[in-house]
């Protein structure tokens, strides 16, 4: 039979209709299965905090008596408390350091800073492994100058060496946004140049540096493997200490209970932030707030 | 900016030198030195005798393993990240910050007590089968399929943050231009999308391929001690302060990260992928 007109398929139309709806069902399917696969391990701990009993292969009753044992639980206790000391004197420092390191490299010509970055990308980049051995051999070269090296110290100094290069990869974004102008407006107007830095270019950038200071604090608190090699004289983080009692197999639950509140008090942490950004910026688009915590 | 303030970063170039070649410094030293647990550092010679550690078949099953992992953990990364980073991107949803927060989020707690719950529930009994009443994941405790788990999701999220950098960036203006000269979707995604966020792909997978390669933790923890990465064998020779041996593998793996860090700057001159 003859067809009287050509159909759209005959000028090369094709239906992919059917197959874009089998593709969205599977879509939807995978990012369950994909978001499930990221969170199992975060609701695997948060039922093992909950659960009354210390065997971890049966649930027994619901409980919340190792959310008010964490206190209790000395060894788990100094673990926090060394962590938490580590974490916020290298931030701190990273921080500090970071910024004002990030506005000298700026300062400097093209060709020397892309050399200098580069190099500033050795710490983020390196193997951590490889990074703690060589700071533990180069710690243990000094030992014989310095025999008690080892412990807060070496830790703090690990810690700060991978902390600055996540600060200064944060602040120079905003460096290179900010108007070079603000800085020469500032100074015919009679501003001394470190004076002017701390007034005009400072607050320009302060987004940048507020994560910087985050991200080198995420980095530095879950940091094992630098802090694995270099530490010393049973000076413990958290890691450190939960990778030696998962050898014993005697891991209390308080320390599942400590996790889990860390989390939901990350995630409020995260949305309360989000949220005073967007009274703050009103108008302005996600784009640039994700940025800001971001870049 | 003022060329006055170049000064503050000669504090940090000498930092950078010295914590960045001294201690590899020292490190390529020891490795070829007979520094280990019984010679002290007085009497530390050179010394290429404990070489052949390279070639035994312990070291090279290793390495295999490593290598092999690395590979396959940062290819299921890159499909899964790229379709996750790619859906964020489309999504309707208007706060895209929120989105990847949620990705994030699991990085923010513990890496050794996610890895150990995670090893705790592929066990034959675990917690979840005394909840729900079976196994989510059969009994794949101490099997590569249980590291090569671990490992993928674990790292990710890094993949799927650098795909999403990249992505973001796309102008959509090129998108549209791409359709009206008459290509479908699919073909505007492979001549168009994924050209222009390769750069992101490749910073991902090295931020998913090194951690990967040189992790001892993760393959400990989830194989129960069955599968040995080169991480593993560090880790060993740390521990019996074995430092010339431990210091010849870490000096091996170097070399990789070095092969890697060019290949990134060919395509990402001062590491704006990297965060």
């Amino acid at each position: 039979m003859e067809k009287e007109h050509a159909s759209i398929q005959d000028y090369g139309y094709r239906d992919f209709s059917t197959l874009n709806r089998i593709y969205q069902v599977f879509k939807k399917v995978l990012i369950v299965l994909i978001v499930l696969g990221l969170y199992i391990s975060i609701i695997v701990i948060a039922i093992q905090s909950l659960n009354e009993s210390r065997n971890l292969s049966d649930f027994t009753r619901l409980s919340f008596q190792w959310y008010g044992n964490i206190l209790q639980e000395e060894e788990l206790m100094q673990a926090i408390r060394n962590t938490f000391l580590v974490s916020s004197i290298a931030t701190v420092l990273a921080t500090f350091l970071g910024t004002f390191f990030a506005i000298g490299l700026y300062a400097l010509s093209k060709k020397v800073r892309v050399f200098w970055m580069l190099l500033n990308n050795v710490p983020i980049l390196n193997a951590d492994i490889v990074t703690g051995f060589s700071l533990m051999l180069m710690f243990r070269l000094l030992m014989v100058i310095f025999p008690n090296i080892f412990g807060l110290f070496t830790l703090v100094m690990a810690h700060l060496f991978f902390t600055i290069p996540y600060v200064i990869l944060s602040v120079m974004p905003k460096l290179k946004e900010t108007d070079p102008n603000l800085m020469d407006a500032a100074m015919d107007l009679g501003v001394r140049p470190y004076k002017a830095l701390v007034k005009v270019v400072i607050p320009a950038i302060k987004a940048g540096i507020f994560s910087g200071m985050l991200l080198a604090l995420t980095m530095s608190i879950d940091d094992f493997a630098i802090s694995y090699f270099n530490t010393g004289a049973g000076f413990d983080n958290l890691s450190i200490w939960i990778y030696a009692v998962i050898g014993r197999r005697n891991l209390t639950p308080s320390v599942y209970a400590f996790s889990t509140l860390l989390t939901i008090f990350t995630l409020f942490g995260l949305l309360i932030y989000q949220f005073l950004q967007r009274q703050k910026k009103g108008r302005k688009n996600e784009k640039n707030n994700f940025n800001d915590i971001r870049s | 900016m003022n060329k006055e303030f170049k000064v503050l970063s000669r504090p940090y170039m000498v930092w950078l030198s010295v914590l960045v070649f001294i201690p590899i410094l020292a490190m390529l030293v020891i490795s070829f030195s007979n520094l280990n647990s019984s010679v002290s550092m007085s009497e530390l010679v050179l010394s290429v005798s404990h070489f052949n550690l390279l070639w035994e078949s312990s070291t090279l099953i290793a390495f295999r393993n490593s290598i092999l992992f690395a590979t396959i953990t940062t290819f299921i990364s890159f499909v899964l990240g790229y379709f996750i980073a790619y859906e964020i991107k489309l999504s309707k949803f208007k706060n895209k910050f929120i989105l990847l927060t949620f990705v994030i989020l699991p990085m923010w707690s513990n890496l050794i007590l996610r890895t150990e719950s995670l090893a705790n529930i592929m066990s034959e009994n675990n917690i979840l089968k005394s909840i729900i009443g079976f196994n989510i994941f059969g009994n794949i405790s101490g099997t590569w399929i249980a590291v090569l788990f671990g490992l993928v999701f674990t790292y990710m999220p890094f993949m799927i943050l650098s795909v999403y950098t990249a992505l973001e960036k796309i102008d959509f203006a090129l998108e549209e231009a791409a359709l009206d000269l008459g290509l479908r979707p699919i073909k505007k995604f492979w001549k168009v999308v994924f050209p222009l966020s390769f750069k992101g792909v490749v910073t991902g997978s090295i931020m998913v391929f090194l951690p990967t390669l040189a992790g001892f933790a993760i393959p400990k923890i989830l194989s129960r001690g069955q599968i040995v990465f080169i991480g593993n064998i560090i880790e060993q020779k740390f521990i019996y302060t074995n430092y010339n041996h431990g210091a010849l593998l870490a000096v091996v793996i170097l070399i990789f990260i070095l092969g890697s860090i060019l290949l990134l700057t060919k395509f990402d001159k001062e590491g704006e992928t990297l965060l």
